[in-house]
Order: structure tokens, then C-alpha cells, then sequence
């Protein structure tokens, strides 16, 4: 053993690693690598038609549309090749739609969710209706998305949505206690009409150091020790760089929209209490008819489970099913294992209601 | 032995122990941090600080607005107000040329269903599947 030459490996292998964790940190990937076409805008508002699988052995008659929150790119539903779910649904057969709210600019800071749920989604699913052929369909909502599907089921239950699946869905703030967000919105301590008036939308990077700031150690020292380990494997190397491509995507949040959510859903709580008005209308949970699947992550500590069990007492459906489900608000669409766990139970579901 | 002693430098991480201290201290301190970012003392804490942080920032900010303005007036260029309402325009337009578009497609529909004979463009790209439209 020659002690001098094995440190110097060491120091070398040290500084290969350095620019190896610089690289992998400071490189974005491409990601949403799936096929698609875009088949409708309104403002900032794209829907999605993703191309036919042609070895899928069979077709789904109902197509799917997905639907994800406002607030972060939608395309974590299709992050890179062999972990998208849209390419796995695609691969089933399935006619899929995704709809990118894209991202707000100060003339938006007056959009509500009145406007995401009664007029901006009632347009894209015409559409999707009217390039289908279908005139029935199923929607998927993922969290803040499963808040705006939840209110479109409600108020347009006759307007052919068959299956409603709900991910992650931020509906009901009852146990605030329970609630990272509703303690840091607390009418006694955050003054959200100053927030609004200061910058009109709500700030991506607020939003994200909001999101960060749930597991902070995890997000911002942990997530890069795990690189840091792994810089050897590129499979993991190459999982962290499309997850990091997506998390350093934040858009900002229409301001009023952002205002709506904090008092009329975390702060007052009115949509699981159906308390809710929008259009001058009674938002009426009771009014859902749709088959129901609600996916609950259960390590979620963005939106808890508590928060997604009460809406299957309130919908009148005659098929629902809470599917419970070990891990993260967003590893259960887009971890490691989602392939093996979650996107086969939601296929086995949505496939024998899409004939 | 000499070959014992050449195994065990190729397999010894000199990092190893440092990587295991830091990872139960990140474990430790992650469940410390998590308790105490769930306190009322920490939202009341936070609140405060964004609370000071925008009020201390809005005479800058009235300034700055204030001198762009100015200057946007004088260069003759829309403000960023103007260039707001007009973009709300632009969306209420779109929003005309969508409900249009919807009733056109009503009326394809409608001519699909009722003439006779071979089926239309439209009924064809419907009944086409993705991917494969012309």
C-alpha cells in the first residue's frame, strides 16, 4: 500500500465528483418527451392531445383527460421516458388529453377559480368532446387540479364526466391543525390582501420556498446528499435531474385565485361544508355523480390524507373507491415506483369504466 | 497478510464514517426542523417577517412605479396597466372566438347526423384515432 498515491486518488476522484454534482445541478433536462398536439389555447391555457400508441392492443372508447395543479408544470405527469404516466396510459390505449393552465402574467391576477373550473375547463373538455368523438369522458385532477375538477363535477354533472379520479385532492381543511399551510395562513399572521397588492400574483418562488419550507432539511440539504451518493449511478443521476428540471419550474399563481384558496378554502373551508358559491350558484358535492376513485398518499405532508377522505361521504356516486397509497404528495405519480403501484391500480380502474 | 492488508485499503471509504454522522444528524435535525415549522411560534414568526419585509419595501416600490411611469409617458410607450387591459381584452376576444368556434363545431355535427351519403371530414377525423389525423 502506498499511502501518498491513494490520497491523491482520493483528492482526484473528490474533484471528478465536484464537477460531476456542479453538472448534474445545474443542467436541465428535457422532460415531457411524449408525442403530442396541441388542439386548443385560450390565454395562457393549452390542451394537449397525445399521440396514438400504435402497438397499444387495445382502444379506449373514453378519453382521459389530465388535469394538474396551477400553480406547477403539468408535465410531471409526463417527465421523462419510462417514468411518465402519460406514457403508460397511452401505451393502454387510452385517448389522453392533458391541459397546461400555462403561466399567468399580471393581467391575470383577477382569475379565480371560478374562471380555471366554470370557463376555462368546460372549454378545453368541449373541445376534447368534439375531437374524440366521445361524448363522455374522464378527468383527472391532482391536487390543486382535484380541488378544480371536484367543483367542474359539481356544478356540471350532466356534461358527461363518467369518471372522476381525484389525486392528492386538497378538498376538505377541517383539522387545521393538522395543516402546515393553514397555520402559516392564519388570518392573526398572514396578511394576504398585502401580498395580493405587492405583487399581484402570488410569486413563484414564495410558492416554492412555501412548499420547501414543509421539509426543509429534506428539500434543501437532504435532496442534494442523495445526489451527492448516487453520482455514480446514472440512472438515479439522470431521475434527480428530470425531478429537479420540474421542481426549479415554478409559475406564479393568478392572485385571485391565490386569495380564494386561502379564505375561501383554508382559512373558511366552504367547499367539503358546500358552502361554497360560484356563478351565483351553490357549489353541491352531493351533485357528483361520476364513478370515483380518490388516491391518497399517505406520507403526503403537502395535502394529508385528512384531506381527501370526506368528499366520498358527500358525492352521490354509486362507484367510488379511496385508494391509499405509502408515499409522497408527488412520488406517488412520479417515483421510482409509481409504474409498479399506483398507475396499474388507476389503469385497472379507469380501464373497465372507459369501455 | 500482505494480500489482506491490499483488500482492505481497495474496500476502506475513508468518507463512509462522515457519510454515516451526517446522515443521522440530517435525520435528526429534519424531525427537529419539521416540529418546528409546524409551531404557532414559527407561523406567527413568518408572517412577521413578511409582514415588515413588504412594508418596508412599499415606499421603494411606489417610487419605482411612479419614476417607470413617468418615463413610460414621456417615451410615448403603454404602461404596464395599459399593456394589462389590453392583453384582458385579447382574452375576452379569444373567449368570442372560442364560443364560435363551439358553435361551429354544434353545426358540423348537426350536418354530419342529418345529410345523407358518405361521412364528412369531420365525422372522419372523429373517428379517426390520435396520432393519426392528417
Amino acid at each position: 500500500m502506498n499511502a501518498p498515491d491513494t490520497l491523491v486518488e482520493e483528492l482526484v476522484e473528490f474533484e471528478d465528483r465536484m464537477r460531476a454534482f456542479v453538472q448534474a445541478v445545474t443542467t436541465k433536462v428535457p422532460i415531457a418527451q411524449t408525442p403530442k398536439t396541441q388542439v386548443w389555447s385560450l390565454n395562457k391555457a393549452r390542451l394537449y392531445r397525445y399521440d396514438a400508441n400504435p402497438q397499444a392492443k387495445h382502444r379506449h372508447r373514453v378519453p382521459l383527460l389530465l388535469v394538474f395543479a396551477i400553480m406547477n408544470r403539468p408535465y410531471i405527469l409526463d417527465l421523462r421516458p419510462g417514468n411518465s404516466f402519460v406514457e403508460f396510459m397511452v401505451g393502454r390505449g387510452y385517448d389522453v388529453y392533458l391541459l397546461d393552465w400555462g403561466a399567468p402574467g399580471y393581467e391575470d391576477r383577477n382569475m379565480n377559480f371560478e374562471d380555471y373550473a366554470l370557463e376555462y375547463l368546460p372549454r378545453a373538455i368541449r373541445k376534447m368532446k368534439a375531437i374524440s368523438g366521445s361524448s363522455e369522458f374522464s378527468m383527472l385532477g391532482w391536487c390543486i387540479g382535484a380541488l378544480i375538477t371536484t367543483i367542474y363535477a359539481a356544478m356540471r354533472p350532466d356534461d358527461g364526466l363518467r369518471n372522476l379520479l381525484l389525486l392528492t385532492a386538497p378538498l376538505d381543511f377541517t383539522n387545521r391543525d393538522g395543516l402546515t399551510f393553514a397555520k402559516w395562513t392564519d388570518e392573526r399572521y398572514f396578511d394576504l390582501e398585502k401580498v395580493i397588492s405587492a405583487y399581484g400574483n402570488m410569486p413563484a418562488e414564495m410558492i416554492d420556498y412555501g412548499a420547501k419550507s414543509l421539509k426543509p432539511i429534506e428539500n434543501w440539504v437532504g435532496n442534494y446528499c442523495k445526489l451527492w451518493d448516487n453520482l455514480d449511478k446514472p440512472q438515479v443521476v439522470a431521475a434527480w435531474q428530470a425531478m429537479n428540471t420540474w421542481v426549479t419550474d415554478n409559475i406564479p399563481m393568478a392572485g385571485a385565485a391565490y386569495r380564494q384558496l386561502i379564505t375561501d378554502f383554508y382559512r373558511n373551508n366552504l367547499l367539503i361544508q358546500n358552502r361554497l358559491h360560484m356563478g351565483g350558484e351553490r357549489v353541491d358535492l352531493g351533485r357528483i355523480r361520476a364513478n370515483l376513485l380518490t388516491v391518497i398518499a399517505e406520507g403526503d405532508h403537502i395535502t394529508p390524507p385528512c384531506q381527501s377522505e370526506a368528499i366520498m361521504h358527500k358525492v352521490s356516486s354509486a362507484d367510488k373507491h379511496l385508494y391509499r397509497i405509502p408515499g409522497g404528495h408527488i412520488g406517488i405519480m412520479a417515483g421510482s415506483a409509481a409504474h409498479r403501484t399506483t398507475w396499474p391500480h388507476i389503469e385497472t380502474w379507469l380501464g373497465t369504466r372507459s369501455t | 497478510m500482505p494480500e489482506s492488508n491490499e483488500e482492505k485499503a481497495k474496500t476502506f471509504d475513508p468518507f463512509e464514517p462522515f457519510r454515516e454522522m451526517r446522515d443521522a444528524y440530517l435525520d435528526a435535525m429534519s424531525k427537529t426542523m419539521i416540529e418546528s415549522v409546524n409551531s404557532e411560534a414559527y407561523a406567527k414568526a413568518s408572517g412577521a417577517m413578511l409582514d415588515w419585509s413588504l412594508t418596508a419595501t412599499v415606499p421603494f416600490r411606489e417610487a419605482m412605479e411612479k419614476a417607470m411611469l413617468q418615463a413610460m409617458q414621456q417615451l410615448s410607450l403603454p404602461s404596464r396597466q395599459e399593456v394589462a387591459a389590453l392583453a384582458e381584452r385579447f382574452t375576452n376576444l379569444e373567449l368570442r372566438v372560442d364560443d364560435i368556434d363551439a358553435k361551429l363545431d354544434r353545426v358540423l355535427t348537426l350536418l354530419a347526423h342529418t345529410r345523407p351519403g358518405p361521412p364528412t371530414e369531420q365525422a372522419k377525423r372523429r373517428e379517426r384515432p390520435a396520432g393519426q389525423e392528417s
